[in-house]
């Protein structure tokens, strides 16, 4: 009798372990940005739980410095934000994070008025044009575009406009355009007030966007969890290109949009997961051109920003 | 009575200063000493930094602290003085007025608590993203206080001066203007101070949102918080309180140039 009562004790207390194995990941992300899907997908199909995560949505952003702000605060030990913001925030000694996947490279675009006589991105000499934000990767993509014909910065009126406003400023008028990442930007061309000017993917092919993002303090407390949250999220990127149908129902679901703008939008957008350190680099040259972070060391900066467990270690 | 002659009144002007000097060195100690991490807390001498970089390059870089500034006060200031036209002849007519005022009463009372942030989706859609708009938030905020301290400013002018001025044979416009406005300035001047702080509180909601010209006190706030330095956030927050302690400052000496017959 008595060693079947430390027989059940045992068996217990194992249980007990089991499940306290589970480990509580918080995570963010960005509020209706299909960027975002494969932390949804991997939600929705169970892969965080397969890998033995018991992921809780701790916040909904509306922008990037927002949730590096949560980082800061240690509300979130995880998240999917642009990399701009990340790198920005890292710089500049807001926050402590490293990125350890990416979630996806372009899926942005320039939109113009559907009526609009701008033709190319010459004809943006002299207009308005709305960005997301300062030291955004759309800023950073506006910017490369009016290089890339040979227009100066200064001879385009750039403001910042949140993405919600965006649409209704170019309907009425107010601006001439705006960049935005996906969904907002098909938005536009579904509701019939703009059309595609030039998609982020012209202007630089196969440019990273978001990234999976860990919490320093985390990510020294549960290097294994980390891993297995990289995992399940490649997991739920191969899912997205295996069945994209199901991928579409996901976004319709986590966005709240139509299901033809989030097919339409998806088509414009790369699921990928492979971060090159020379695209961060880029993205750091450009910070510091434009003033928004002080000359560092780059090299050093790259080493301590990107940590790939499923690559096993970096990528050049 | 007080024998205190003028140096002395300097001498403790001075040192109403000395808790907000010792409360500056201690909290830049406790940073120092990395008790309050950079990131959560900036010092007052990165904030101090900061207001430099403000000045010098700008935010975004080229955009310098004094456009920005002149930018705010002018949204302000357009903001307020349309509110003063509107409310001090609205709020004169409601209070001597007895029956209108009855009757607009519930209209005030029903916007009143209504914050101008919640109006910025509305304003956005009515004015666009710019001055326009800006102003009419400030216009939102700036309208009530003057409003209702006219109405009380009207309403605690002694009947009697009325009564003996329409004896005398005062006709509407005298009473108007020599008696009703003199009497009720003192609440209406209260109502012009509260009325500028509240209108220089909403102007950073108000830029948050965007700004057509690119230049704004609240605009720069809201890049700082795009590019993630919380010392030029607090620095950016340092100059706007100051700024509204300086406009306090000025209108409390037009109010003594004003009010020196009471």
């Amino acid at each position: 009798m008595k060693r079947f009562a430390i027989a059940l004790i045992a068996l217990t207390l194992f249980a007990q372990a089991s499940w306290a194995a589970d480990t509580v990941v918080r995570i963010g992300y960005l509020r209706n940005d299909l960027h975002h899907l494969a932390a949804w997908t991997a939600i929705e199909k169970g892969f965080f739980r397969m890998e033995g995560l018991n992921v809780e949505v701790a916040g909904i952003f509306n922008a990037g410095p927002e949730e590096m702000s949560a980082f800061a605060s240690k509300s979130i030990d995880m998240g999917y934000l642009g990399m701009a913001p990340s790198v920005t925030g890292v710089a500049n000694k807001a926050a402590g994070i490293k990125a350890v996947a990416l979630a996806n490279s372009e899926g942005s675009s320039i939109i113009v008025g559907k009526d609009s006589p701008i033709r190319d991105v010459q004809g943006l000499k002299g207009k308005s044009v709305a960005i997301p934000g300062y030291s955004t990767v759309q800023d950073f993509l506006l910017r490369k575009a009016l290089a890339t014909v040979g227009l100066d910065a200064g001879k385009v009126n750039i403001i910042v406009v949140k993405p919600p406003e965006m649409i209704i400023a170019l309907g009425s008028g107010q601006i001439d355009a705006f960049i935005a990442w996906e969904p907002h930007a098909t938005k536009a061309v579904t509701k019939g007030i703009g059309r595609v000017l030039v998609q982020s993917s012209e202007i630089w092919p196969g440019h990273p966007c978001c990234v999976v993002a860990v919490e320093n303090g985390f990510y020294k407390d549960n290097p294994a969890a980390v891993k297995a949250f990289a995992a399940a999220h490649v997991k739920a990127i191969a899912y997205i290109k295996n069945h994209p149908d199901e991928a579409v129902k996901i976004g319709v679901k986590y966005t709240g949009m139509d299901e033809d703008t989030v097919q339409r939008a998806m088509r414009n957008i790369t699921y990928e997961h492979i971060i090159k350190e020379g695209d961060v680099k880029e993205y750091l040259q450009y910070l510091i051109r434009f003033g928004y972070v002080k000359p560092l060391d780059q090299d050093a900066f790259v080493r301590q920003y990107v940590d790939t467990p499923t690559e096993g270690g970096r990528n050049k | 009575m007080d024998h205190t002659g003028p140096l002395d009144n300097k001498m403790r002007r001075l040192l109403n200063y000395m808790p907000l000097l010792v409360f500056l060195i201690f909290w830049q100690a406790l940073s120092s000493s990395g008790a309050i991490p950079e990131n959560r807390l900036p010092s007052p001498a990165a904030i101090a930094g900061g207001l430099a970089e403000l000045i010098h390059d700008g935010l975004p870089p080229g955009y310098g602290l004094a456009g920005h500034f002149a930018a705010s006060i002018k949204r302000v200031l357009s903001g307020a003085l349309l509110a003063l036209v509107t409310a001090l002849p609205l709020g004169m007519a409601m209070a001597y007025l007895g029956r209108l005022g009855d009757m607009l009463r519930p209209f005030v009372e029903l916007l009143r608590p209504v914050p101008p942030l919640a109006w910025v989706p509305i304003s956005i859609l009515w004015f666009g993203i710019g001055d326009g708009s800006a102003a009419f938030l400030i216009f939102l905020g700036a309208f009530f206080p003057i409003l209702l301290n006219t109405i009380s400013g009207v309403m605690s002018i002694n009947k009697r001066l009325i009564e003996s001025s329409v004896i005398l044979g005062a006709g509407k416009r005298d009473l108007f203007i020599k008696v009703l406005v003199p009497g009720a300035m003192p609440s209406i001047i209260t109502g012009i101070r509260i009325a500028l702080g509240i209108g220089w509180m909403t102007l950073v909601a108000a830029e948050f949102t965007g700004v057509r010209s690119g230049y704004g006190l609240g605009y720069m706030i809201m890049t700082a918080r795009d590019i993630q330095r919380p010392d030029l956030i607090v620095s950016g927050m340092a100059v706007i309180g100051l700024v509204g302690y300086c406009m306090d400052m000025l209108i409390k000496m037009a109010e003594q140039k004003l009010l020196r017959w009471s």
